[in-house]
């Protein structure tokens, strides 16, 4: 089932994020005026409206901190069916922490995800040439 | 808007059958609401010169309402909205009735909720992900339902405030008891106890199937004019004393800073311009699509203690006899859901006292507080009284 797993759609305002997820390493959008990083990205700052945007990377080591989760007991859409329960998680990046990166937490079962649990990112490629972050506990 | 407090009243409120199956379009549920709000304000269509009416485009046009009431007012306007549309509504109306563009609005919400397109069975991913803001980090997360969203914000709340799932059950038994003593409500006679809402399985923690609203088939409606106008209909006004609305936190599905919350800044205005305090609040409706939305908004409006809200909800006070009876009809957890509007009913016949002498009336109750909550990014919010 896992082929029905929507994939993520690149768009004008997200492409660089995507291709770099799909080379494996980490990108967020930067503000040049009031420094800040916004994510999902967009089409300008949503701290201060400006444009002057740039993309930093973070590279391929990225560790973090649960932040909050929900498991979910029932596939809300297709793909989903042979992953319950499935943890989905915000997670504290340690390098930046005003974000809070939402994924699945893998490789742990549901009784033992909590608030303040290390966690690591990798990526699950999902096609030939696209790669999906995702969460993993740091003891894995 | 301290100018217009109490020269604004709702003087009309009615609904459509409810049911998980209306076997008709919103057109028609949407007809059967209308008629039922005239017909309690003693107007006639022909009154109404403004139509307005919002919606996920799941109903009919405020174009079609009036035209098969047989009527062809001033002015119609469908906006794209849920929960706190109501509120804002009504706010835009009467900015065009005191601009003096129109005299009486009537305001909808119709839905086939339930056999229609149904928000909380999740959506059609490919649509998704263009359709919703940050849609390609959600989608691909198997987040596509609102308990997934409303839940990670939950978490997170709990694990910071030490707020329980059995606070969560306070605030579900306390509207299931309410349906109770509302023969229309969806879940009437079928009462819930605390044992019974914690064996019930998650379907998504932190909510189980009880902590979120009942999706249905239903139209509501509501009349709003000047107070002046309002002395002229069948029955007892509800005036307006002050309302609020914010624009907050920058996603409106991808919410991870909980700092940013609509609500929190809705409230101080709002009572200033109602020129009354938290504790004058005698009746609530809260917006309650889940469980712990109620929690959150009873701390951004000051209804609870701060850190207290927990405590505050299990020691009854959302319950009739309660400090806040909130929710008296059930809710949307209980009696129905047209994205807050059938709240707003409630708390109308509420302070018109149209229970009198009956088990569901607030006794005495003068002022109510009824807010909208579409997430942490938009809220609104207004104060009523008798
Ligand atoms: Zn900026």
């Amino acid at each position: 089932m896992n082929g029905q797993k929507p994939i993520p759609l690149k768009t004008q305002d997200n492409q660089h994020y995507w291709d770099m997820a799909d080379q494996h390493e980490l990108a967020l959008q930067k503000c040049n005026d009031c420094g800040k990083y916004a994510h999902p990205p967009g089409p300008s700052c949503v701290h201060c409206g400006s444009t002057n945007l740039t993309w930093e990377s973070l590279g391929n080591n990225i560790e973090a901190t649960i932040y909050s989760y929900i498991i979910s007991y029932r596939p809300f859409l297709p793909g989903f069916q042979d992953d319950l329960p499935l943890i989905i998680a915000q997670a504290e990046l340690k390098q930046i922490p005003e974000i809070k990166l939402m994924c699945n937490l893998l490789r742990c079962n549901p009784e033992n995800v909590q608030i303040g649990m290390p966690v690591k990112m990798i990526w699950d490629d999902i096609t030939e040439d696209r790669a999906l972050p995702q969460w993993v506990p740091q003891e894995v | 808007m301290g100018k217009i407090k109490d020269r604004y009243a709702i003087v009309g409120v009615g609904e459509s059958e409810r049911s998980r199956n209306s076997g008709t379009t919103p057109l028609h549920m949407a007809l059967d609401a209308a008629r039922a709000a005239l017909n309690d304000a003693g107007l006639e269509a022909k009154d109404i010169d403004g139509f307005m009416n919002y919606n996920e485009n799941d109903s009919c046009t405020s174009h079609q309402l009036a035209t098969y009431l047989g009527v062809r007012p001033k002015y119609v306007k469908d906006i794209q909205g849920g929960g706190s549309s109501t509120e804002m509504l009504i706010g835009d109306a009467i900015g065009l009735i005191e601009a003096r563009m129109l005299n009486t609005v009537l305001i909808f919400r119709s839905m086939n909720g339930s056999s229609g397109q149904r928000v909380g069975r999740g959506y059609d991913p490919d649509m998704l992900q263009s359709a919703l803001p940050g849609g390609s980090y959600i989608i691909p997360y198997g987040s596509a339902s609102p308990s997934q969203w409303f839940g990670m914000f939950a978490t997170r709340h709990m694990y910071e405030t030490g707020i329980t799932k059995e606070h969560l059950g306070h605030v579900c038994l306390s509207f299931y008891e309410h349906a109770q003593r509302n023969p229309k409500a969806f879940l009437h006679g079928k009462p819930l106890t605390m044992e019974k809402y914690l064996e019930t399985p998650d379907i998504s923690y932190p909510f189980n199937i009880h902590d979120s609203c009942v999706e249905l088939d239903e139209a509501n409606a509501i009349i709003v004019t000047s107070a002046e106008r309002a002395n002229d209909c069948k029955s007892k006004p509800v005036y307006i004393m002050g309302m609020e609305a914010r624009q907050c936190h920058p996603n409106a599905h991808y919410w991870a800073d909980l700092n940013q919350v609509a609500s929190d800044y809705v409230g101080e205005n709002l009572f200033q311009s109602a020129g009354v305090k938290p504790e004058d609040m005698q009746v609530a409706s809260i917006y309650d699509c889940f469980s712990w939305v109620v929690l959150r908004q009873l701390e951004a409006y000051g209804l609870a203690p701060k850190g207290e809200v927990g405590e505050f909800v299990a020691d009854g006070n959302l319950r009739m006899d309660g400090k806040l009876p909130t929710n008296t009809a059930g809710g949307m957890l209980s009696e129905g859901y047209t994205h807050g509007m059938n709240n707003v009913l409630e708390i109308v016949r509420q302070l018109r006292h149209e229970y009198k002498g009956a088990e569901r009336q607030v006794k005495d109750c003068e002022i109510g507080i009824c807010t909208g909550w579409s997430g942490p990014d938009i809220a609104g919010a207004m104060i009523l009284r008798n």
